[in-house]
Formats: C-alpha cells, structure tokens, sequence
C-alpha cells in the first residue's frame, strides 16, 4: 500500500498568459469596493437617472404608436417641446432620443465623479501606504497587468453607472416601441455612448490612478480629486461668466453711444418726436439684444474658457459623439425665427470644436500615464 | 514590596472580543519578561499599563497611581510601541529631542537628554541623518531611545526585538539588562521565549488573556506537576545506566537515544535525581558525560502551561 | 511562588538628571503645537494648498489679461467673495482639521503623544490651534495676493482698496477657523471624515446658504456674507446704472429689506461663527479626552 507524503506538494500545472493576469486583480479591488456601503448607496443612487431615461425613451415609444396610456403626458410633452414635435414623434424620434441620453449622460457625469471619489482614492494610494508593491511585482506581474487591473476597477464601476443603464434604456425604449427600423435610426447612439462610456471611464480611471500615486494617504488623493472637479468647474465658470459678461458690457456699451448719437443728432422737439425715439430705442435695444445673442453664438465657437474645467471637456467630447447640438439645432426650427438665437443659446451649450477637449483630455491621458509610470517602479523600496 | 504595576481583576474587550479577562497581576521591581503567544493580550497589557486604553473592569496602577487620564504619571513612564511608526521626516535626533520636549523637558536639558538617549542605546553615528532610511534595527534602537530620553522609573517594552538582527538583538538586550541594574523597572513582552530567557527568569505568562502564570521560571517549572522533568544524561553504557535508574521509584520512564548514546528519564523528583546521580557514578563506575534539563526552561513551560 | 530580590539602587549620576517640574508645565503643550505646525508645513501638502490658493490670483491676471475692461469690482467680488469662500476655504479646513488626529492614528504616531504628560483634551486642542494658525496665515496670505492680482496696476475705481484687502482677510480668517473647528470633530467622529465634510459643504453650505429663508442661518458662509456685506461696498456703477453684486449671488433681499434690519448685526455674525468654533472646539476636546485610540498592531488589527 503506498504511503503518500503529507507535506508541500508542488503544483504542475501551467500558469496562464498575461493576458488575463490583470483580472484577478480587477476582481479583488471590486469584491473590497462593494463591501463600501456608500459606493453601493452611491451606485444605487446613480441608477435613479437611468430609471428616468428609460421612462422617457418608453414615454416616446409609447407616443409613437399614439397609446391611450401617454396621452396625460402629452400636455406636459406640448409645453416643453413644442405642438410640432408631440404632433410627430417618429421624424423627430432620434432627436428626443440623443437629448434624452444627453442629459442622461451629463447627469451621470457627476455621480461618476462622486463613483471615483468612493472607490478611486485607496486604489494604489494604500499599496504604496502598506507596502503591498512588492507583494504584486515579486510574482510573475508585470507593471502594465497592475495598472490595468486597478484600471478594471474603475472601468467596472463607470461601466454600471454609464454604459450597462445606457444599453437596458435602450433596449427597453425598442420594445416599448415596437418599430424595428429604431435600430436602424439610432444605433450610432448606442455606440456613442458605449465609446463615450469608455473614454470617461478610461480618462477618469487613469486621473484617479495618478493621483492616488503621489500620496500615501487617501484622504488627500480624494481631496485633490475633488479640486480636479470642483475647482476646475469653478474656474472655467469664472472666467466663461466674466468673458460673457465683458461681451454684454461691450455690446450695451456700442448701444448706448449709438443711442446717444442719434439723440444728439436729432434732439426731440415734440411729444411726437419724444414718442417716436421712445420707440426707435426699444427697438434699437431689441436688436442690441439679437445682436448680443448672435455675437455669443459666434463667441461659442471660439471660447477656450470651459477649457479648464475637466468635467466640461468630457461632456463636450460626450455631445459631439452623441450629435446633441445636431437635434438641437433640428427642434430650434420649430421655434420662431427670432427666438431661435436665444434658444439655442440656452440649450446648446460650449461650441468650441470638440477636438480641442479632446487634446486636453489626450493630454491629461499622457500626463497621469508619466506619473504613473514615475511613481510606482518595480519593487518599490521599503518605506 | 510594594509592585511597580499592579492589575486588579482587570478585563478589556472589544465589542464582542475579550482582550484581556480577569486579569490580577503584580509586576515587581526590576525586569520581567511578559510572555504569550499571538494574540494572548500582552499588546492589550502594555497599552493599559501605559493609560492608552481603560480597562473594562478592573483596576490598573503604575507606581500606586491610577492610569487612565493622568498624564502626570506619564513623566515616570517610557513605552518602546510595537509599531514600527515615526515621524518619517525627522532625523533621530530631531525624533528624540522633540519626544524629550514634548516630556517637558526645557530646550537645552531636551537636547542633552537626547544626546544621552542616543548614546545609550548606540545611535550616536547616525542620529543626524533621516529616519526613513534606517535600517530595522536602529528604528528599534531610536524607538528606546525616545522612551529613556526623560528618565523614566518604568519601561514598557513591546516586542522591542521585532525584525532585529542577532547583533543588534544583542545590543539591545545589553541595553536592557543596564537598565535594569541602574534601578529602573522594565517590563518585556516578546512571544520569542529564548530572548526573555536570556534577559530574566521573573515572567509573566498569559493565554488568550488570561494570566497562566507569574514569577520565576524555575519555580513555575517545578509546581507543574502534570510533567515530569525530563533529565538527559549522556554515557558511553547508556543501557547499563538506563537499568540502574529505573530501579527508582520518582523514575517515571526512560527513553534511550542510542544515536547521542544516552538516556532521557522522566522523574517527578528532579532534586532528588540529581542527588542520587553522584553515588551512581561512583558506585557502579558509570562515567556520565554529560547531565543537562531538557525542559528546565521558558520553552518547555510555555509548551506545558499553552497547551494543556 | 517567589519574586526576585528588588534591584540594585541606581547610580548616583543618575539623580543629578534633569527632570520634568511636577507644576503645570507648557513646554510640552509649546513643543507640541510645534511639531504640528513642522507637521503641516513639511512635504508636499502646503504646495499643493498654495498652488490651490494661487488659482485666484492666477485667474485674476489671466481676467485682466483677456478682458481688460472687466471692472475690477466685479472680479474681486468673483473670485475674493464667491471663489475663494464657497469652493477654498472648505477645502483647505477639510485638508488639515479632518487629519488632526486622524492622521496621527492612521501613521501609528498617536501613541508618542498618548504617553506624554500631556492631557488628551489639550493635544486635541493644540493640534487644532495649530491647525488654525496654518490655515489662517494660508488664507491670508492668498488673500492678499488676490487682491495684489486683481488691483496692482489697475484702477481702484475710488476703493480703499487695502481696507477691503484686511476685511477680506478678516473675513475669511474667521470663516476656515469655524470651518477647521467643524472639520475637526467631524474627524473625530468618523472615518470617513472627507465624505461627510463634502456633504456638510456641497449640500448645506451649498443649497442651504442660497434659501432666501431660515435654514441658512446654520451655514457659516450665511454669516460670512453678511460680514462681508454689512462692512463693504459691493455695489458698482455701469453707465449710469447701479449693480449691486452681491446682493443677488446672495439672495440678500435688498429691496424690501434696504436696511438688511431682518438680518443679524456685524458684530452679531461674528460672535456666531466665534462661538461656533468656540463650542465646537470644546466639544472635540471632550471627545478625544473620553475617547479611546486603538492604534493598530498586527496582533490587535
């Protein structure tokens, strides 16, 4: 009878490639993550506008087919988009639809902000606190499966905040629709938010990834995720506010001198003639107005100030691949010509070319890639 | 004598966790050794006896006084943590100093008395350079350093041996043993049971927070009377011996180790064994090389008081 | 069971020592706020914190830079009174009072001070007061260099400039300090003192304080507003037209209120947020002098 040996047995199996090493990894930070009840209360919270989403798309399917069950909600749908629109919902269907996932998406910006303040912080900023590099690199981990394994777990929960509320709303608003030719209309919005899913997440994950790098402790890598948001916002408003408001002062001043030269040309001698430059400076002021609001739509284009907000460069990046200023542009035609400026003044939004977020953000993307790879080397030495 | 610590029916838990449970000891003057597996509560112990923590139940006193929120006793006491944590920016003698000062010493007495500390305990060469990148055990030296810096009369010392060298453990038992002949009390926890062995005898013993035993090793052994001694002799008629002894009545077994040509006898009577041996050898011209206590020692005693 | 014979008598070089004086002895109370303030001003933190604070100044020139006929009123009242109060003063008091001891605890360094003569209500207190000190002379440090950027080189427009430099400085001085009391205890109170003070500052310094209506009397910057507009003039005048600035940003009912009787006096609004610090101060020190600070160890962790 053989006697078997109690002790270590050596295991001869084979490892797996790299390709999947990063997931063990990945798994482990979400199994830690989730134990977090404010993520989870933050997660449950942030489904709250994927609920109205799919609420509206339905809403809209449901219109489409002229169901008795959205006719109490068409009132509502009248007075704020207009008898046109409610009157047609299929030609302006892929419009509602990229609003709807438009101001999904800029909503969902802020709790994914909120999704990476709770989970982000500690992701390398407590390897580097307790020492646990060397416990990763001593095993057969290469750098780049560490990164993207911490990487996977803000991937993973931007994802269920971003991309998987995104793609039931969708799915749910087709059946409530029940017209197959939906897919063919607004597929590329799927795929835009799916992209635009993963640039955020990428962006963010790698931020975060960076600046949990350059502190032990993660109270402070919060913080300064925190001024990243909060006070990058807080600067692009600033400076957009005070250029907008140079502008208007610039403008009212060209009226008022343009106002007062008529009157010095021309002083009233009558009541008649009182009257009638009463009338010719609401009017002047009236075009002063339109002016004012076609001179910012003209400015909009060429403004670099919402530059310095990072939030505002990934929702810029977000509405062009969604094709939001688009739609807009298509409901504005139902507006009256002479408030079409101001609406789409109000709606639109930044209109400098999308490609310069999207340097800022390659540049951000290349900036956290350089800390990171400064900050965590191989081996790292002992405290 | 009046104790130096003292702990009356002391217990500590944690939520549901007891730490320390029912625990009455007296620490004598001088050093003793606190002794324990992982997790028996000597860490428990030493931050009660230091006024960290407030004991459940119970009363803890340091030199007659209370502990708990009297930070004026804090002037007599020195505590050496277990935790290997420091103002990493500091050098050590920046660490010592300010530790000295925050002890209420005036500046120019806080530097000497920095100075000496270092001294003391060897830092001396490498006080000015940043305590981030001292080796293991000069943090281990430093970390005595700032607990003698004020002079204390009682030392509590967690596991001051942690990660040390054998050179630098030597040098800080050295440390240790002076300490304890200029008069001061020091108190030494450690689960390593041959550095307390090689410092004292007086110990105190605890398991899962309970106190197991408490005094001099020897007689600790000797009231263990579920466990013989075991007496190792070494002779070159090992067997001719091995008859001889069990004809004894204290002889409880003999075990032969034929490859170390001797015996291991099992006796209740360990002082009477001994006695008898010298006629043995004289009587019947055994000649026996070598007679040693196989278990006259903390590790035997641990292994009977832990594990029964 | 016997005891080992007592000891030898110590040496006598050891009597002629130096020991610490068993009367009330501030030397250790001195050398802590010391280490504290060595604490907060050592490492990378403070630049980050300046870097932070610079952001106005720096927003200020590149304002004049880009909009050069932007009044200078207008800027100071953005960045000095909307800025730097609602988004800065939080932030720094959230950087240092949340880690007063929490930073000690989690570095494992508490216990150095634990086992000192030291009481447990003062190390919190002192801690704090040192904390307050940093973040004040932070404060007013960038304050005054907000105000360099938005004034030197340009026209005051008839403000006594200097003047509303130091009622700013003021202002704001006393604003962190409530801001570091809170902060404080909260840190005391929880681990996760950065979540709640974010919520403290997003939803009731945020929401509460612009309600034209009573709940906003329990927001600091309720009163820092009101400081700032009872001893200022904020109002500017565009081509013959008056604008009061602040008045609308702060939801100031002025034109059925002209006099501001319904809200509290000058000196009434500081002795709130005085006493606020004051009590929330006490209430820390109490806490941490019953509290108990598990430090972790391997074997207790």
């Amino acid at each position: 009878m053989p006697i078997f040996d109690q002790g270590y047995q050596h295991w001869s199996g084979e490892l797996t490639g790299h390709g999947l090493r990063w997931l063990a990894i990945t798994r482990h930070g979400v199994r830690i993550g989730m134990k977090n009840r404010l993520l989870r209360i933050a997660l449950l919270i942030a489904w709250l506008p994927a609920a109205v989403l799919t609420f509206s798309l339905c809403v809209w399917g449901l219109l489409e087919q002229k169901s008795d069950l959205v006719q109490p909600l068409v009132p509502f749908l009248t007075g704020m988009l207009g008898p046109d629109v409610v009157n047609n919902p299929k030609a302006y269907r892929v419009e509602v639809w990229t609003l709807c996932y438009d101001y999904f998406l800029l909503t969902e910006l802020r709790f994914s902000m909120i999704v990476v303040l709770l989970v982000g912080p500690g992701l390398i900023s407590r390897d580097l606190r307790f020492n646990a590099l060397p416990l990763y690199f001593s095993r057969p981990l290469r750098r780049i499966d560490y990164f993207v394994g911490k990487l996977g777990v803000v991937v993973v929960f931007l994802g269920s905040v971003l991309v998987v509320p995104s793609v039931i709303a969708y799915v749910l608003g087709l059946l409530f629709s029940l017209d197959w030719t939906i897919i063919r209309d607004t597929f590329p919005l799927l795929l835009a938010c799916v992209g635009y899913g993963a640039v955020m997440s990428v962006s963010a994950g790698l931020l975060i990834l960076a600046l949990s790098s350059l502190s032990r402790n993660s109270r402070y890598v919060g913080l300064f995720w925190l001024a990243v948001w909060f006070v990058s916002s807080i600067v692009g408003t600033v400076l957009t506010g005070v250029n907008e408001e140079h502008r208007m002062r610039q403008t009212y001043r060209r009226a008022v001198e343009a106002e007062r030269a008529a009157q010095a040309e021309r002083p009233p001698k009558s009541p008649e003639d009182r009257q009638r430059q009463a009338a010719s400076r609401q009017e002047a002021q009236r075009r002063m107005w339109a002016d004012l609001q076609r001179e910012q739509r003209e400015a909009a284009r060429s403004d670099w100030r919402p530059l310095f907000s990072y939030t505002a460069n990934l929702s810029r990046v977000g509405r062009h691949w969604l094709g939001a200023d688009a739609s807009w542009e298509k409901l504005a035609e139902t507006v009256p010509a002479d408030e079409r400026d101001r609406y789409l003044l109000e709606n639109m939004g930044a209109q400098y070319p999308w490609y310069w977020s999207a340097a800022v953000l390659a540049v951000l993307f290349g900036l956290s890639i350089c800390i990171l790879n400064f900050r965590v080397r191989s081996l790292d030495r002992l405290k | 004598m009046k104790p130096v610590v003292e702990f009356h029916e002391v217990s500590k838990w944690y939520g549901n966790v007891i730490g320390i449970n029912k625990l009455s000891v007296r620490v004598p003057a001088g050093v003793t050794g606190l002794l324990g597996p992982n997790g028996a509560g000597k860490s428990t112990l030493l931050q009660l006896a230091t006024g960290q923590l407030y004991p459940s139940q119970g009363r803890v006193r340091v030199l007659g006084r209370d502990v708990w929120n009297n930070p004026s006793l804090n002037r007599h006491i020195g505590l050496c943590p277990e935790q290997d944590a420091f103002y990493e920016w500091m050098t050590g003698r920046d660490f010592v100093y300010v530790c000295a000062r925050l002890s209420g010493l005036a500046r120019p007495a806080a530097r000497a008395a920095a100075a000496r500390a270092l001294d003391a305990v060897g830092m001396t060469a490498h006080q000015d350079r940043v305590v981030r990148g001292y080796s293991k055990g000069m943090r281990q030296r430093t970390k005595l350093a700032q607990a003698l810096v004020h002079d204390p009369d009682v030392l509590f010392l967690d596991e001051p041996f942690t990660g040390t060298d054998p050179v630098a453990r030597r040098e800080l038992m050295d440390i240790i043993r002076r300490l304890g002949a200029e008069g001061k009390s020091v108190l030494v926890s450690s689960h390593v049971l041959h550095e307390v062995q090689a410092l004292t005898p007086n110990i105190i013993l605890l398991n899962r927070g309970r106190l197991v035993a408490e005094g001099h090793v020897r007689q600790i052994r000797d009231l263990i009377d579920k466990h013989p001694h075991h007496i190792v002799l070494v002779c070159d008629e090992y067997r001719r011996l091995a008859a001889r002894v069990l004809a004894w009545e204290d002889v409880e077994g003999v075990r032969v180790l034929a490859r170390d040509k001797g015996l291991v006898v099992e006796t209740h009577a360990p002082d009477a064994f001994y006695g008898r041996l010298p006629e043995l050898a004289l009587e019947d011209g055994l000649a026996i090389k070598e007679v040693y206590s196989d278990d006259d020692n903390l590790d035997a005693v641990f292994k009977y008081l832990v594990n029964r | 069971m016997k005891v080992l014979p007592e000891a030898r008598i110590a040496p006598a070089a050891a009597a002629a020592r130096p020991r610490p004086s068993g009367r009330l002895n501030l030397v250790p109370l001195w050398a802590l706020y010391v280490l504290t303030l060595r604490q907060h001003l050592h490492g990378r933190r403070w630049i980050v914190m300046g870097v932070l604070f610079l952001l106005p100044a720096g927003l200020a020139v590149l304002i004049r830079a880009t909009a050069p006929d932007a009044p200078a009123a207008v800027v100071e009242f953005l960045l000095a009174f909307m800025f730097i109060p609602q988004a800065l003063l939080p932030l720094v008091a959230l950087v240092y009072a949340t880690g007063i001891i929490q930073d000690e605890q989690e570095e494992q360094t508490l216990t150095y001070l634990l086992i000192r003569p030291i009481r447990r209500w003062a190390i919190y207190l002192v801690k704090l007061l040192a904390t307050l000190t940093t973040t004040i002379l932070l404060t007013a440090v960038f304050t005054v260099l907000t105000y360099a950027a938005v004034y030197v080189g340009g026209a005051s427009e008839g403000l006594n400039v200097p003047r509303r430099c130091l009622t700013a400085v003021g202002i704001h001085g006393l604003s962190v300090a409530t801001y570091c009391c809170l902060f404080g205890l909260i840190g005391l109170y929880t681990r996760r003192a950065l979540v709640a003070g974010i919520l403290y500052t997003a939803v009731i310094e945020g929401l509460l304080a612009n309600l034209p209506f009573g709940l906003r009397f329990i927001t600091v910057i309720y009163y820092a507003r009101i400081m700032a507009y009872r001893s200022m003039d904020f109002t500017f005048t565009d081509h013959g037209r008056k604008v009061d600035l602040a008045a609308g940003a702060w939801q100031i009912d002025v034109r059925n209120d002209p006099g501001l009787l319904d809200q509290p006096s000058l000196q009434t609004c500081a002795l709130v947020l005085t006493i606020a610090g004051v009590v929330l101060a006490a209430f820390g020190a109490l806490f941490c002098a019953r509290r108990e600070f598990h430090v972790k160890t391997p074997e207790g962790s």
